[in-house]
């Protein structure tokens, strides 16, 4: 396994710009290393909007935003030196989304966590890439941890938890 | 030609005082002002409302305004009637807070996908002509679970030897329930022990009330799970346990802080400190909801691995001769 291909998970959040941060650091002047941002949609649950057009409104803009974070992600690896030629995305569209867009493949919704797994191997990476959010054991278990379910489950492959 | 809603109501049921009967009422958007008396009309069917449901929490009376007992005057079958309120608030779990929906939609939707199961309770949807989506449901007749439980006469020991194998029993069918919806990609939102029901009659377990929405990426079932290990705690104890219940009894000198629950942390969990007799593998399961635990339960499935097994550890009833 190569753990120079990094596949980093990123949400829209802080801890996801250490993360991003982290990578630019390791991977940024060195050669031999590629990433993949990932991004595995999470948008708003249909049933915590009293109509379509409000639940539509809030999906436009979880994306919006998460799309803004890839952006600014992306620009800051370039600007610490990982060439673009050594840089992929993968945007993962939500099954559940408003939006009419067929594709080969979308996030179900079944934990983010497992979702970067299955990324993980479907794309043979050697080292995966996550923030964290720091949470409390009793957050962890009612909320779940994304860092802490990745960290128990891979195999094969390199785990950096960016905390 | 008009209709006469007073005639109509005297026609279906003659016993219902005639100067009590209200407004024929067809847009439910305005349900605090929705009374006794007042009939609301459904398509083609009329429900005459008897009175606001109230559920008990606390010892203390707390009215649902918009849940509305009835009785269908075409039918003289009684219903509940769940009309719109879309409400968004702050469910409280121990020290966490969780930002909550009531989703009449994610109901409707529920309903449709559990039709004719009787783990669940029954009912469907209909929209007024205002465009809201009311809920009629069947009224289960039988009593809390958890009532149930408690109300048994006789000590822990007891109901160890004599009632917790078929309480399980139906709580590991209960389980199954969850994971269907899981399975379906539905979440029951609201896993408490008085929102499960003990039917008269056919004994079986049935969850209600599958309103509440709210957000969860990380582990989606993660609080169905964490009420489920609530139901067994207390089914597994005949009640909860605090301090103030557990302080005068044998073993309570060897608790520690990790035998209690990881979220509410005045609750034990770790029960064979107080009955030993306890089969460990069921207290391993309950263990996993304690403060000293370090692997959490994901799926039901996970959970009911380990619970199966332990019904064959608890005291079988003796068949009859």
């Amino acid at each position: 396994m190569n753990f120079k291909k990094i596949l980093l998970a990123v949400d829209a959040s802080d801890n996801a710009m250490r993360a991003v941060e982290y990578v630019g650091d390791i991977a940024g002047d060195c050669a031999g290393f590629s990433v993949e941002l990932l991004c595995i949609e999470r948008l708003p649950h249909r049933d915590l909007y009293p109509d379509e057009e409000a639940w539509k409104k809030a999906c436009e803009a979880t994306r919006t935003e998460l799309r803004k974070f890839l952006n600014r992600a992306r620009d800051h690896l370039v600007g610490m030196g990982v060439s673009l030629d050594r840089l992929t995305e993968q945007y993962v569209t939500s099954c559940a989304s408003p939006f009419d867009e067929p594709g080969p493949a979308c996030s179900q919704g079944t934990g983010t966590a497992q979702e970067i797994l299955n990324a993980l191997d479907a794309g043979g990476f050697g080292t995966v890439v996550v923030g964290r959010r720091g949470v409390s054991k009793a957050e962890e278990f009612l909320f779940g941890s994304v860092s802490n379910k990745i960290i128990h489950s891979v195999k094969n492959s390199t785990v950096w938890v960016v905390a | 030609m008009d209709f006469d809603l007073r005639e109509f109501v005297h026609r279906h049921q003659p016993n219902f005082p005639i100067r009590r009967i209200g407004r024929l009422v067809t847009d439910t958007t305005d349900f605090t002002s929705i009374g006794y008396g007042d009939v609301i009309r459904l398509g083609d069917v009329h429900y005459l409302v008897l009175r606001d449901e109230a559920e008990r929490r606390f010892s203390i009376e707390d009215f649902k305004f918009w849940v509305k007992r009835c009785t269908t005057l075409e039918t003289r079958q009684p219903a509940i009637l769940k009309l719109v309120f879309h409400e968004e608030f702050t469910q409280r779990i121990g020290p966490l807070s969780i930002r909550s929906f009531r989703s009449e939609t994610k109901e409707a939707r529920i309903l449709d996908l559990v039709r004719d199961d009787p783990r669940f309770m029954q009912g469907f949807s209909l929209r007024d002509e205002a465009g809201n989506l009311v809920r009629v449901l069947d009224i289960i007749r039988g009593k809390r679970l958890d009532m149930a439980i408690y109300n048994l006469p006789g000590t822990h020991r007891e109901y160890f030897d004599t009632d917790l194998y078929a309480m399980l029993v139906r709580f590991i069918s209960a389980c199954e329930a969850i994971k269907f919806l899981h399975d379906n990609g539905e979440r029951h939102g609201d896993v408490r022990r008085d929102h499960l029901w003990l039917e008269s009659g056919t004994g079986t377990a049935r969850w209600i009330d599958f309103d509440y929405a709210y957000e969860a990426h990380a582990n989606p079932y993660a609080l169905d799970l964490f009420g489920l290990g609530n139901v067994l705690l207390f089914i597994t104890g005949k009640q909860i346990f605090t301090p103030r219940e557990f302080a005068h009894m044998d073993g309570a000198d060897r608790i520690v802080e990790d035998d209690h629950s990881l979220i509410f942390r005045n609750r034990l969990v770790n029960l064979r400190r107080l009955f030993p007799y306890i089969p460990e593998e069921l207290n391993r399961v309950l263990m996993h909801f304690a403060a000293g635990s370090e692997v959490f339960y994901e799926t039901v499935d996970e959970f009911l691995t380990d619970l199966r097994p332990c019904l064959d550890l608890v005291p079988q009833p003796k068949e009859e001769a």
